[in-house]
């Protein structure tokens, strides 16, 4: 009589990636499939729901930053990758990218991680060739391995200039001076803040790099008053019947427009525009974001750290980006002098209060226009709960399965 | 085998930066740079750029594989696309998808048809799904609590008529998976954010949980080790032992399950039975309507069950659906509950409260909106 033969967690897994094979989105596991990934133990990780992986030591020689390896709890494998310093807005152009494809055939699984959330393009890399591989990248892609650990993460700008009309500084300009100021860069090899430090360039105040939640400094294009109204052009577009006016005024989230029926006239309230882009979105080009154009410097915002995460806390209205880099220096001197281990800014100023940022802005920001930083309240993201509070949300589930699942 | 193009290892200390970002861009974005003055939408994935000189370019915009992963082989597919009908140069968008750019609509509608012949979608722009961001988690990630790929993956099935353009959405979506509470799946504040967690304190490993502390209780004279240190809530007690060794307790009372002592520490324990995902939503960045703020956390727990993850995604569609049948056109799902009221929102999820998911309405100016008093 033969037993029934219970399949072990690597058949489960190997059966869940079948099925993540299947549907009609692109397949990550497709993609990983034609790799030298170690599919093996990504799978076990997937049935045992425990991820595989435990931090593994690396070195190579002189690179201090962007080298990340990791060990299957097993001992079988290795997984080794390289965070990659992207060009401004993440614009590759075909011959960089060809370089990449290069590289990652010659000195690595054929992996690429294209995006990567910090900004990076990651690289998975093989670990016996790693060492040859990080002069490979520097010199035939012209890039460099870095921003892990306690250092500068890869900075993000929003395209800017280069795709979007709503720019109101050239952020991709303000990502490479920044990124290679001397003030910056001599921390790009060195693992000395207590923990990491991200910057973000976004061009409007729709935010498109997510700076103000994800960025220790946050720099936004904005302008001061009222957008810029071309009254002769928006008079034709109205005409034209492509604008309505009463529909911007009833849709301004800071109700600070008026239409004029008689003159045919848009009037914005400077003194009331919460920069909410709402009409310049509807009616641009008749309507455009004000002449009067400022880089507002946030501090403070991240998703990780020590309370929790935060959004970002104004500090100053710019006039340019080589401002921010006095008031960065300072700050970052001061957030290595006081924040304990694996804080981030934004818990610096938690623990301190907002006055750490005020003293550091008094000294290297005298004259600009500063702001008046909001707190809230502290969020987690997770919970312990007890086992009736689990039973509740299951059956809560339960239904919401049964109502959009019971027809399959 | 040594490379001979470093004869010195040194020079590694000064990073090579890929800079000036200009070398990227075609000549035809390079002539026109800051000069756009209107766009158009072609379909959902197509947008039209022009210039105040004329000049107009072609943004397809292509969605990946989850946490953009991509083998080298469809790499270099994409990149014979580009060259052959666009412009040489694609952009990884924050949302990890790509965009291709060419110079007519003839070529951008070429670009469209090749990539879908590879099996990669169009869309994504205007009222609808943007992206899916996903962390890395099992892939090779130490700290994550569940495998955020995956998830993406399933709710991509799901939503792809979102992302094509199929089904209209009132207005964009943003979604993000994150693996634990560290969310490396992009941030906080967006429209519905999915988050692992343990749902439980860590027991720590006690056979190799001493890899992490002092070997003697003396040392905590002078300093509290990292994984007690990075405790927010102080649950972490770390003693001294009739033995001369150090003991670790956690108070399951005070702890958050904020997973951040195993952000030092691998040895830490769980069960993967009571392991589940956080739902957060109506957050944005964006100053646009009612501004910037974090999200409500609308569902503390969820189980997580590879690789259908059905409870997961049935939350995610819940919350679409109301969304889409309620909102006006143009609102956030932010604006949205903002309008409604969140008490509303939450009782038309029927989703059960707990201390866990009070939700307390927030109305303070963020982002830009801090600079009111200058405005």
């Amino acid at each position: 009589m033969s037993e029934q033969k219970t399949p072990s967690d690597l058949e489960r897994g190997m059966k869940m990636l079948e099925y993540l094979e299947g549907g009609p989105w692109p397949s990550y596991v497709k993609e990983l499939r034609k790799t030298k990934y170690p599919i093996e133990a990504y799978a076990e990780g997937l049935a045992k729901k425990y991820t595989p992986w435990l931090s593994g030591s690396f070195r190579v020689r002189y690179v201090f930053s962007g080298i990340l390896a990791r060990r299957s709890r097993d001992g079988k494998f290795v997984e080794i990758h390289f965070r990659t310093y992207t060009p401004a807005g993440r614009f590759y152009s075909t011959s960089y990218l060809r370089k990449v494809i290069e590289v990652a055939k010659k000195y690595g699984i054929e992996l690429l991680e294209l995006g990567g959330n910090t900004g990076a393009l990651v690289m998975n890399m093989i670990a016996e060739k790693a060492d040859e591989a990080v002069d490979a990248i520097r010199t035939i892609i012209g890039t460099d391995v870095g921003g892990s650990g306690d250092t500068f993460r890869e900075f993000y700008a929003c395209p800017g200039p280069a795709l979007c009309e709503f720019a109101l500084y050239d952020t991709l300009h303000a990502m490479d001076y920044v990124r290679s100021h001397p003030a910056i860069y001599r921390y790009l090899n060195t693992q000395m803040f207590p923990y990491k430090i991200k910057f973000k360039f976004s061009g409007c105040p729709m935010d498109c790099a997510m700076a103000n939640s994800r960025a220790d400094f946050a720099l936004i294009g904005t302008w001061v008053g009222a957008p810029e109204v071309d009254q002769g052009l928006l008079r034709k577009m109205v005409e034209e019947g492509k604008i309505n006016p009463k529909e911007l005024v009833e849709s301004c989230p800071s109700k600070a427009i008026a239409w004029d029926e008689e003159r045919k006239e848009l009037r914005i309230d400077g003194s009331k525009c919460l920069k909410a882009m709402n009409c310049i979105r509807r009616a641009f080009p008749a309507i455009k974001p004000g002449r009067n154009r400022k880089i507002a410097l946030l501090v403070g915002a991240h998703a990780q750290g020590h309370f929790g995460p935060k959004l970002g806390r104004a500090v100053a209205l710019l006039d340019s980006i080589e401002d921010v880099i006095p008031f960065a220096t300072e700050l970052i001197n001061k957030y290595m002098e006081l924040a304990p281990r694996r804080h981030r800014i934004g818990d610096m100023i938690i623990r301190r209060g907002f006055k750490v940022i005020s003293e550091v802005a008094d000294k290297t920001l005298p004259n600009k226009p500063r702001g008046t930083p909001s707190a809230h309240l502290r969020v987690s993201i997770g919970a312990v709960l007890t086992d009736d509070e689990r039973k509740m949300y299951e059956d809560w589930s339960r239904s919401l399965v049964k109502e959009y699942f019971s027809e399959g | 085998m040594s490379l001979a193009i470093t004869p010195e290892p040194k020079d590694r200390m000064n990073k090579r930066i890929p800079v000036p970002f200009s070398t990227q861009l075609p000549e035809i974005i390079r002539n026109n740079y800051g000069k756009w003055i209107d766009r158009k939408f072609h379909g959902n994935g197509i947008i039209e750029h022009i210039s105040e000189t004329g000049d107009r370019i072609f943004t397809i915009k292509v969605g990946l594989p989850p946490n953009s992963r991509l083998s080298v082989d469809t790499l270099e597919k994409f990149v014979d696309i580009a060259d052959k009908y666009g412009l040489g140069v694609v952009r990884a968008t924050r949302g990890m998808n790509l965009e291709f750019i060419t110079d007519s609509l003839d070529k951008a509608l070429k670009i469209k048809e090749e990539v879908e012949k590879l099996g990669f979608p169009v869309g994504g722009w205007g009222r609808s799904l943007w992206h899916i961001t996903s962390c890395t988690a099992y892939l090779t990630c130490t700290t994550a609590v569940v495998d955020a790929p995956s998830i993406t993956q399933v709710l991509y099935n799901y939503l792809k008529p979102y992302f094509t353009g199929e089904i209209e959405l009132p207005a964009k979506l943003m979604i993000f998976v994150a693996g634990c509470p560290n969310i490396c799946g992009g941030t906080l504040a967006g429209d519905i954010v999915i988050v692992g967690h343990y749902g439980q304190a860590p027991k720590p490993d006690p056979e190799r949980i001493k890899f992490c502390l002092p070997a003697s209780a003396e040392a905590l004279k002078k300093v509290t080790p990292d994984v007690a240190a990075v405790c927010p809530v102080g649950a972490i007690k770390l003693f001294g032992k009739p033995d001369g060794s150090v003991g670790i307790e956690v108070d399951e009372r005070k702890c958050i399950a904020c997973s951040r002592c195993k952000n030092v520490c691998d040895y830490f324990d769980w069960d993967p039975n009571k392991i589940g995902v956080a739902i957060f939503a109506g957050g944005k960045t964006s100053n646009t309507g009612t501004g910037p703020r974090l999200p409500y956390k609308v569902v503390p727990w969820l189980p997580v069950n590879p690789p259908e993850y059905r409870e997961v995604v049935a939350a995610v569609r819940k919350i679409i659906d109301v969304w889409r049948s309620e909102a006006k056109p143009g609102e956030r799902l932010g604006d949205y509950i903002d309008r409604i009221g969140i008490d509303e929102f939450m009782s038309k999820l029927g989703v059960p409260r707990t201390r866990h998911n009070r939700c307390e309405e927030a109305s303070w100016n963020f982002g830009v909106r801090q600079f009111i008093t200058y405005m």
